[in-house]
């Protein structure tokens, strides 16, 4: 007896059917890489040196006032613990983050593993979504293993510096606001990770990706000190640009004063962009890298 | 045999083409890299494409597997045109594309089972499985990385069973593997063929190709310049050497044969172009008129000869 049913030609699934699967296999890619691992113990290191740091400088003998040192030692309370580490994931973990999604993508043309993947793939659409829906969710689980370690360090660095363990911050409305201060952060780091996968699309390597995320993101500070310098309408570009936008929502962490917006504008006093502007400035930048990445992947030929 | 298998024949009687490509052809540029290819790989067919280097070879697979958007022309896979998603076919077809590409940093286990959730609906027993016919299960959990070029092409050729495909596309199966290594293969090729695969072997080895396949297309810039049975290939430009005494009557009596192309005097030899298995009939034409024949050489071709005549010496790709 013969059973057609075995080998009538599969039918194509609906655009997410199987996606699941699909999320699983490149969340395991993510997952074995030494580099995510050592993308995640480089983020956790930062962290404990930066408090470190701070510590080691609260306990030098005042200079001039001795205000400076004062507010450091705000920085090593056990409050600021959360949103100092959150602000540290939004500048350092951002290129971490463009490391992962630029070499996630730009890694399957390193290694010519784009062809197996695609031939294996039920679309190139599902695929992409497949590697940035994993990537979303490994930055998430970095960006959660870096905040429980800036709160180790901030009961490591109360500890060691002798200050006294006070926990009545840490109230209903504290832990709201740090999740939603969680959210944006990932909210800002997303565009710069996008930028760093489109580029390692366009130029069909990690590299192409990665220097165009960090380099967008150090040289834009850069630049914007300069357009706020020349003033006039010129002055007024980095609102539209990403760092200022980025700064503009870090700057909603509540960190002690001489973090928080003194810092968000690259050391110009120019005022950061409003809120809502900061959130739909970056969200078209994301939606526009997205959408760049998708449409340059669809039809593309992949040969060499 | 198996439920698929018989239903494999099943299907086989009605669509036993399962690859026809119709006038392909694809420009980079003002580069045309492949020219109004037209090629028909038919089911339990072991089909050898070869070309020298930058010849289209990989273009077209590339074009077959949906990897390159085609200028023009058509690709119909198990009896449906393809446009757009071509997924539906791709299941049913398992590739090694130019070389294996697998993630260095997982085990050779991992690597399957990475390509086998991405396919989906394969049980985990298939990866032992597959990795067992190829020799690898006891390798399975090492580092790919860390593999030889010959255990990289295995699990190459595993990937390619891991959906128990129809049609098996292989570029240089055998690159990097030892003699016996190279034997396994050349002896695994005709028995996938015998389950009811078709196979598009794609190699440099002539000698491999010669011994595996039925039939050949030679591509070269772009062009197919030879299609046909291997062994039509092969006696195309067949050639009888024979040594007699009196050669001027000889010539005289072979020329006035109708199966004779050609008779060129080559030393004490009369080099004569002829069908293939016609000695005998040479022999007794000359006999008939006394001239008996001293020595017959029957030379036939080899796939490298009529490669190197069609592509202008190239070298294989």
């Amino acid at each position: 007896m013969t059973n057609t049913n075995t080998v009538a030609m599969p039918k194509s699934g609906t655009p997410f059917s199987g996606l699941g699967r699909m999320i699983g296999a490149e969340f395991l890619k993510l997952r074995k890489r030494t580099m995510t691992k050592v993308l995640i113990i480089i983020l956790v290191a930062v962290i404990a040196l930066v408090n470190f740091l701070f510590m080691a400088i609260s306990k030098l003998p005042p200079i001039g006032s001795g205000q400076g040192i004062a507010r450091i030692q705000d920085y090593l309370g056990l409050s600021a613990a959360i949103p100092f580490a959150l602000y540290l994931i939004a500048s350092f973990g951002s290129v971490l983050a463009i490391i992962m999604a630029a070499s996630s993508m730009g890694n399957e043309y390193n290694w010519k593993t784009i062809r197996t993947a695609l031939i294996s793939s039920e679309s190139r659409f599902k695929f992409l979504t497949a590697k940035l829906v994993s990537l979303a969710i490994l930055i998430l689980a970095g960006m959660l293993i870096g905040v429980v370690a800036g709160f180790i360090m901030g009961l490591i660095t109360t500890g060691i510096g002798g200050y006294a363990y006070n926990f009545s911050f840490a109230t209903g409305s504290y832990f709201w606001e740090q999740f939603l201060q969680f959210w944006r952060t990932f909210f800002v780091i997303t565009p710069y990770a996008l930028l760093g996968f489109l580029m390692a699309i366009v130029g069909r390597s990690a590299m192409p990706g990665i220097s165009a995320g960090i380099g967008v993101l150090f040289l834009e500070s850069i630049i914007t000190m300069f357009m706020v310098l020349a003033g006039g309408w010129i002055a007024k570009v980095p609102d539209y640009l990403l760092s200022a936008n980025v700064n503009a929502i870090t700057a909603l962490n509540n960190l002690p004063q001489g973090f928080g917006k003194e810092m968000g504008n690259g050391g110009t006093s120019q005022a950061l962009p409003s809120v809502p502007h900061a959130f739909i400035t970056l969200g078209i930048y994301a939606m526009a890298f997205l959408a760049l990445g998708y449409y340059l992947f669809r039809k593309r030929d992949v040969t060499g | 045999m198996t439920v698929v298998m018989e239903s494999r024949d099943a299907i086989g009687t009605q669509d036993s083409v399962v690859l026809r490509t119709t006038g392909l052809s694809k420009s980079f540029g003002k580069l045309e890299a492949v020219k109004n290819l037209n090629l028909e790989l038919r089911r339990g067919e072991v089909f050898g494409f070869l070309g020298p280097n930058g010849a289209g070879k990989s273009t077209t697979v590339g074009m077959i597997l949906g990897l390159i958007t085609p200028t023009a022309g058509s690709i119909e896979l198990f009896g449906v045109k393809q446009n757009g998603n071509r997924w539906a076919a791709l299941r049913r077809i398992g590739a090694i594309v130019e070389e294996p590409a697998f993630y260095p940093y997982l085990s050779g286990w991992d690597n399957m089972h990475v390509l086998a959730e991405s396919i989906g609906g394969i049980p985990k027993n298939k990866i032992e499985e597959v990795l067992e016919r190829v020799g690898l299960a006891d390798r399975a959990k090492d580092q790919y990385g860390h593999y030889s070029m010959g255990m990289k092409q295995r699990l190459g050729i595993a990937s390619t069973l891991l959906r128990d495909p129809e049609l098996i596309i292989l570029d240089e199966p055998t690159n990097g593997l030892d003699p016996a290594g190279t034997k396994e293969i050349r002896d695994l090729i005709p028995r996938l063929a015998h389950e009811s695969r078709a196979i598009m072997l794609c190699s440099h080895l002539l000698h491999e190709v010669e011994l595996v396949c039925q039939n050949v297309a030679i591509i070269k810039q772009g062009t197919v310049i030879a299609n046909a049975p291997i062994k039509e290939l092969l006696s195309r430009g067949n050639q009888m050497q024979i040594r007699v005494d009196n050669m001027g009557e000889a010539t005289g009596i072979l020329s006035g044969l109708p199966w004779v192309k050609s008779v060129k005097r080559e030393g004490d030899y009369l080099m004569i172009d002829i069908p293939p298995d016609h000695g005998a009939a040479v022999n007794q034409a000359l006999a008939q008129k006394g001239i008996f024949v001293s020595e017959l050489i029957n030379r036939t071709h080899s796939l490298e000869n009529v490669f190197l005549q069609l592509t202008g010496g190239a070298s294989g790709d």
